[in-house]
């Protein structure tokens, strides 16, 4: 893991001050000094934990060792695949249709998280959850309705992984977790270092990642969505897949549109140097799929996320085919993309290309694209 | 308090300063006393109030100071004795009235004002000198040197007032207002006159009676002449006394308690054969031709004073109108630097002074066993830091206040003022005020602060002030927000008490000085009247308290208030059992690991929480605590349990 641990001025110096937060919510939650609070970590007062600082440490913009995390997880060091660990690629969708129509695409996520829930793998899911007037915050479901109110994308930050941390200890209660790439990566670093005085990370049964390229600021870009539309009225938001370019929004009648151009300014400005588009450490990662409407692209990564396939297969909860080839290369390609993009941005920070700030150099895939 | 009324001329009592003061007034037949409370001099009035029913005289606790001091002149122009009583930062306060009442001049009635100055600003924001402000003003001043002339001095001023038409002060230290000595009483006065505002009252008896200070120029001069006779009074006065030899190595130059350090120290010295002590009561006008016949004695003259050099500058003029002394003595005092020109002085600071002057050697006591008692002394005082008390509501609104300045990001500002909450300045308040001048202030540096939008000013402006001072000298300022549109919060610390001076009533309590109930001046009310969003806080539920403040920083528009209710808790805690029963969860407190960091013993900081070093968890000290039950709140574990009782 870390090879030295800092605090939370650190925390503040090297990520938050520095315009690298991801607003996953690793840090909060279950310190007193640090809380999330419209779009931003506030620091309440001063903390002098400099030996074993768990915002530090799982912070998802701080050093990371790759290899480390990978055995962890994989069994194995970081390989040079663009999707990272991929036991199988396929797509799915929802055979149930109350959830094909509240979720985005397939509805993978909902209708996975769904069995895991009835089958008794997790008793609960951490998750995003809009309000009434669509302003996302964490949520633990505990009941398939509840999920379901949970389904859809907002396509904003939203600090999961607060209300994760807010579990107490001593709770032994089984969790999913659906995460951003950021997330996933802070809960394979707890995995790969189990956090004190936090919840025990063993409770963590199943991550569902999400494919991202960038989240929007839960602040800026909710100011702006408020002051152009009666968010009250909104079901859903969607960004479709290229060449579209557009943000929608969706009410029970109407549809509205953004050019992309016009809303990137509230992306986060941390996204623009995330390695991860496929949420590489999950068990499950789940993303839409360019061209093939109403369907998931889902990366089964590891042996729990392929037991959960099989099971919603054979209970005829999705539908599953394979991921034609072409679709599977530019994948590859996207994420590929989304690697070197975000290496130059931080070589371009740190102005070295040997400080990668918080990415471990030593992958087999960071080297190649260095090259 | 002791008895001040008590009716035994001839007999001692043990009094405090303040009450030898109040008893002097009662032997001087005072009708009328009026005070705003404030360290050192609160006592003056609170044991007036306490027996004024009984003595059939009227007191009160004002508003401010400069309402006591104009009720006090109000009773005087009716004939009726009077006394204003207040500690210096209140002469400020009152200090316009004053420079026009000196001119208008008193009514039948004797007015006295007292001051009480705190040297090294014990209780204080500053230790403002008020001797000054006598010579400004042209009035009679006297200062007491013990217990026994705080109550005759007092006594007699009433008299000279009376009989010179003019306002006259006392001026006390804190040394004599709260040191405790033997008074001899005399006799208490028969019943009050009839009360009765004159309005014909001139030589000629046809004018009607008119108090201003117009015509000035004249009027001034009237003044002089009065401060003449007062002067040619204080010549023969008993207050003035020089004790010591006919030629003295050195003579001293004192007044107040000084004077009493200057003996301790001539004593300590065994100098009383070479050191003569001129003890001033009298110091304005000073007594010139008493003063003289002195000042030839010796060839070196150390003045012994605190705070300012009033007595040395004031004697350096007579000796610059004198012809000159031959051989012209030395003169030593803060001028010269053996005198601190700031501060309390103590019998060891005169012991230096003197032996610097006559070049003597004088150890007070042995340096090794100095150091050993001091070591030893220090071993059995627990660490302590000024603080709150335990329960203390002002604790759960400094915490609320911080939250929400930190959440809202934009870098607010407190101002505050003079207060039990004038400790957030430091680690009581988590360090939150940013100003700290007189009463009011906090909030009319708000208005200030939250009018700089047009320069890019964005940062939230929230003003603390009790719920004394606020009475006392905020509705102004906030008026002024609301008015001027100033964006700024004013938070109200409303612990229904003035609670750092000694729980006086004010406006909010319902309550007066001499314990009737009256009616309550309602603070909310008063402020939605003005146009003001107002909101009621209770600061015990944190989380609340933090939404609406976050929630009215976030909000456009004029001065708001903000309302922080909660009874004192010493008050409370004198009422009620506690409400709580509060322990530590041993098992669930991490106490300095991360998640932590044993916020509630190194931040939070209730006394009534301690750290057990050798468990590594905290405590509730059951002695302490008061059950406020807020502390569980702030445990980020949960690991702090409150019961109710």
């Amino acid at each position: 893991m870390a090879t030295e641990s800092k605090g939370c001025k650190e925390l503040f110096n090297e990520v938050i001050d520095a315009g690298l937060c991801t607003l996953c919510g690793a840090c909060t939650g279950s310190c007193p000094y640090l809380v999330y609070y419209k779009g931003r970590i506030a620091l309440l007062d001063n903390c002098t934990r400099m030996d074993e600082a768990q915002c530090y440490d799982y912070c998802p913009r701080t050093y990371i060792d790759m290899n480390a995390i990978s055995q962890k997880i994989f069994g194995a060091q970081y390989g040079d695949s663009e999707i990272g660990n991929a036991e199988e690629v396929l797509i799915a969708r929802s055979t149930d249709t109350s959830i094909t129509e509240k979720a985005q695409y397939g509805g993978v996520v909902t209708t996975l998280l769904s069995l895991a829930l009835d089958e008794g793998l997790i008793e609960g899911a951490l998750l995003t959850k809009t309000s009434d007037d669509k302003a996302p915050s964490p949520f633990l479901a505990q009941a398939v309705d509840e999920i379901l109110q949970c389904a859809g994308s907002s396509y904003m930050a939203c600090p999961v992984l607060e209300r994760y941390n807010q579990i107490p200890k001593d709770n032994g209660d089984k969790l999913g977790i659906v995460a951003m790439p950021c997330q996933v990566l802070a809960v394979a670093k707890m995995k790969a270092n189990p956090p004190e005085n936090r919840v025990n990370i063993g409770n963590v049964r199943l991550v569902i990642g999400l494919f991202c390229t960038w989240a929007l600021s839960p602040h800026n870009f909710y100011q702006f969505l408020k002051e152009n539309l009666d968010l009250s009225k909104v079901k859903r938001f969607d960004i479709p897949p290229p060449p579209a370019n557009r943000f929608d929004v969706f009410t029970a009648s109407s549809k509205t549109s953004f050019p992309l151009e016009k809303i990137r300014k509230f992306t986060m400005p941390t996204c623009a140097y995330c390695l991860d588009m496929t949420s590489e450490f999950a068990d499950i990662s789940v993303g839409s799929v360019e061209g093939i409407e109403g369907w998931n692209t889902v990366i089964i990564r590891t042996k729990i996320g392929a037991e959960l396939m099989e099971m919603a297969k054979k209970k005829g909860k999705l539908q599953i085919d394979k991921l034609p080839s072409a679709n599977l290369a530019h994948l590859k390609e996207a994420s590929l993309l989304k690697k070197k993009r975000a290496l130059n941005e931080i070589i371009k920070r740190s102005g070295d290309s040997n400080n990668l700030i918080y990415v471990g150099l030593s992958t087999k895939l960071t080297e190649k694209i260095l090259e | 308090m002791a008895n001040i009324e008590i009716d035994a001329p001839g007999t001692s009592q043990l009094f405090i300063g303040n009450e030898a003061i109040a008893r002097g007034a009662l032997e001087a037949g005072i009708g009328f006393a009026a005070a705003y409370p404030g360290t050192p001099s609160s006592e003056i009035l609170g044991s007036l109030a306490q027996i004024a029913k009984k003595m059939g005289i009227y007191a009160e606790w004002s508003i401010n100071e400069k309402v006591a001091m104009e009720a006090a002149a109000g009773a005087s122009y009716a004939g009726v004795r009077a006394l204003a009583a207040m500690k210096q930062n209140g002469i400020n306060v009152v200090s316009d009235f004053l420079a026009n009442l000196v001119m208008s001049g008193t009514g039948k009635g004797g007015l006295v004002l007292v001051s009480c100055d705190d040297p090294s600003a014990i209780s204080s924001s500053n230790e403002q000198d008020t001797r000054p402000i006598a010579k400004w003003l042209d009035i009679p001043l006297v200062e007491p040197g013990d217990f026994q002339e705080a109550k005759d001095m007092t006594k007699w001023l009433f008299d000279l007032a009376e009989e010179l038409g003019t306002l006259c002060m006392l001026r006390s230290v804190t040394r004599i207002a709260h040191a405790r000595g033997n008074v001899k009483l005399g006799e208490l006065p028969g019943k009050q006159h009839k009360a009765y505002f004159d309005q014909i009252h001139d030589l000629k008896n046809v004018m009607p009676t008119k108090f201003m200070p117009m015509p000035s120029s004249l009027r001034h001069f009237f003044l002089h002449m009065k401060l003449d006779k007062a002067r040619d009074k204080f010549e023969l006065s008993p207050f003035n006394r020089y004790v010591g030899p006919d030629k003295p190595d050195l003579l001293i130059i004192t007044c107040g308690s000084c004077w009493l350090y200057s003996q301790d120290a001539v004593k300590a010295l065994d100098l009383e054969d070479k050191v003569g002590i001129l003890k001033l009561g009298t110091l304005w006008p000073l007594p010139e031709k008493f003063i003289n016949k002195h000042l030839g004695k010796s060839q070196k003259i150390l003045f012994v004073e605190e705070i300012d050099p009033f007595l040395e500058r004031s004697v350096m003029e007579i000796v610059a109108n004198l012809p000159s002394l031959s051989p012209h003595p030395t003169f030593y005092g803060k001028r010269s630097g053996h005198i601190n020109a700031y501060g309390e002085l103590n019998p060891n600071m005169v012991i230096k002074a003197i032996s610097t002057v006559l070049e003597l050697t004088y150890q007070p006591r042995d340096v090794v066993y100095g150091n050993k008692a001091e070591a030893v002394a220090k071993s059995n005082v627990p660490e302590r830091s000024m603080t709150f008390c335990a329960g203390c509501p002002h604790r759960a609104t400094f915490w609320a206040i911080r939250n929400a300045i930190k959440l809202d990001g934009r870098d607010g500002v407190v101002t505050g003022d003079i207060g039990c909450y004038s400790m957030a300045l430091g680690p009581a308040g988590f360090f939150q005020v940013r100003t700290m001048h007189c009463m009011g202030a906090g909030a009319g540096v708000a208005n200030g602060l939250g009018k700089l939008g047009q320069f890019g000013f964005d940062q939230p402006v929230l003003a603390v002030v009790g719920d004394s001072t606020f009475y006392h000298a905020t509705i102004p300022a906030l008026i002024n927000g609301i008015y001027n549109q100033s964006k700024f919060i004013l938070v109200i610390l409303d612990n229904s008490a003035t609670a750092m001076t000694g729980f006086q009533p004010h406006p909010g309590t319902g309550m007066t000085a001499m314990g009737e109930p009256t009616k309550v001046i309602s603070m909310e009310a008063l402020c939605r009247s003005l146009g003001a969003r107002v909101e009621v806080c209770d600061p015990f539920d944190l989380e609340s308290t933090t939404a609406t403040l976050l929630e009215m920083m976030a909000e456009g528009g004029g001065a708001k208030v903000a309302i922080m209710r909660r009874q004192c808790e010493l008050v409370r805690a004198k009422k009620e059992k506690l409400p709580y029963k509060v322990h530590v969860d041993a098992e669930k407190c991490i106490g300095e690991a991360c998640g932590c960091d044993r916020l509630c013993t190194r931040i939070f900081l209730c006394p009534g929480l301690i750290w057990d070093k050798k468990t590594g968890k905290s405590k509730v000290d059951e002695v302490i605590c008061n059950g406020c039950g807020v502390c569980v709140d702030v445990c980020p574990q949960g690991a702090i349990i409150k019961e109710a009782t």
